[in-house]
């Protein structure tokens, strides 16, 4: 017996459920087992990543942020200067790096930074930010502020 | 890694240096692929006709293959030096998006499908004064000395403490006292 008319009862959805999902599974490419390769779950499962995905981004830029900071902080420390002071001193002597930039330099380029520091702590010693013992040390580093002070018009 | 959906990571790369000293085209034939008379492949027959003999004679280091299919969708394939090749459907494409695409194709290295770029730069030598090691600010005297040792041992900055300071006062009033006494 051939029923033939029973083919004419099944709905199709369209032609382009295939593509439709694809996008869907292209997404959920990553996933473990089911949530991969299942439409409805990977669907529940993508939209959350979505969500994530949205909330994350704000959240990479605070993470970073710490993450450089602490870089940083960790680099001049050695040299025995406070980030703070460290920020302060380069931004008074018209040095403006951002902390992805100083934490690079501190990772890569650690007597670039060391000189950044030695700039920094001069600075601040001579505008009184900081009060060093032994202030002699600092002799070689040289910033604009001095100059201009010191060689004053007769 | 079957799953054919998933974007492998990659980096920036140029094949042993392409372009650093002399530059070699990548791309080493392209097949164009189109239909006589349906209208889908109409751009593309617009830029055989125009645009693909300039692309040709600009670019003599690629083949270029016309391969005229009946009742088929227009489509660029791509092959590269390194063996990749990569198709394109360009159906209903106008001829100055061919050219567009076939630019691409000629100025790429490799195909890209599949991959995410993980970073937009790349460098061999990401460091020229040497990175940061726990060493790099150490003084190498210490290698030759054996712990424990008290000087090293002792605080930095030591405040001064009760004691110290009543001594110093002790001695300063003792030196006024000959001063005055001297004084008279």
């Amino acid at each position: 017996m051939v029923f033939t008319s029973v083919v004419n009862f099944v709905r199709s959805r369209g032609p382009d459920e295939f593509w439709r999902k694809r996008k869907v599974f292209r997404l959920a490419a990553a996933f473990q087992g089911r949530k991969r390769n299942c439409y409805s779950i990977a669907i529940r499962y993508v939209h959350r990543a979505l969500v994530y995905a949205t909330k994350g981004r704000k959240l990479k830029k605070i993470d970073m942020k710490n993450l450089f900071e602490t870089r940083v902080q960790a680099a001049c420390e050695q040299h025995n200067v406070g980030y703070a002071t460290f920020r302060e001193g380069l931004v008074r002597s018209d040095i403006m790096l951002n902390r992805k930039t100083l934490a690079d330099l501190a990772c890569w380029e650690p007597y670039t930074f060391k000189a950044l520091t030695d700039i920094a702590q001069r600075k601040a010693v001579d505008d009184g930010l900081l009060d060093l013992k032994n202030a002699d040390s600092l002799d070689s580093t040289i910033t604009r502020g001095i100059i201009t002070d010191s060689v004053k018009p007769k | 890694m079957s799953n054919k959906l998933f974007l492998l990571p990659a980096l920036v790369s140029a094949p042993s240096q392409n372009g650093v000293g002399r530059y070699v085209g990548q791309l080493q034939r392209v097949v164009l692929k189109f239909c006589k008379n349906n209208g889908s492949s109409r751009g593309m027959r617009d830029f055989i006709e125009s645009g693909l003999v300039n692309f040709a004679k600009e670019n003599p280091g690629v083949v270029v293959y016309l391969k005229p299919r009946r009742h088929r969708s227009p489509i660029i394939k791509a092959e590269y030096l390194n063996g990749d090749t990569q198709w394109m459907s360009v159906r209903n494409f106008p001829q100055e998006e061919i050219l567009k695409w076939l630019t691409l194709l000629n100025t790429q290295a490799q195909c890209h499908n599949g991959q995410r770029l993980r970073r937009l730069w790349f460098t061999e030598h990401p460091s020229i004064q040497g990175p940061w090691t726990p060493y790099t600010f150490r003084d190498p005297s210490l290698n030759l000395v054996s712990f424990p040792i008290e000087e090293l041992a002792q605080p930095k900055d030591l405040p001064k403490s009760s004691e110290e300071e009543l001594l110093e006062l002790f001695k300063k009033q003792k030196l006024q006292e000959v001063e005055s006494k001297r004084a008279e």
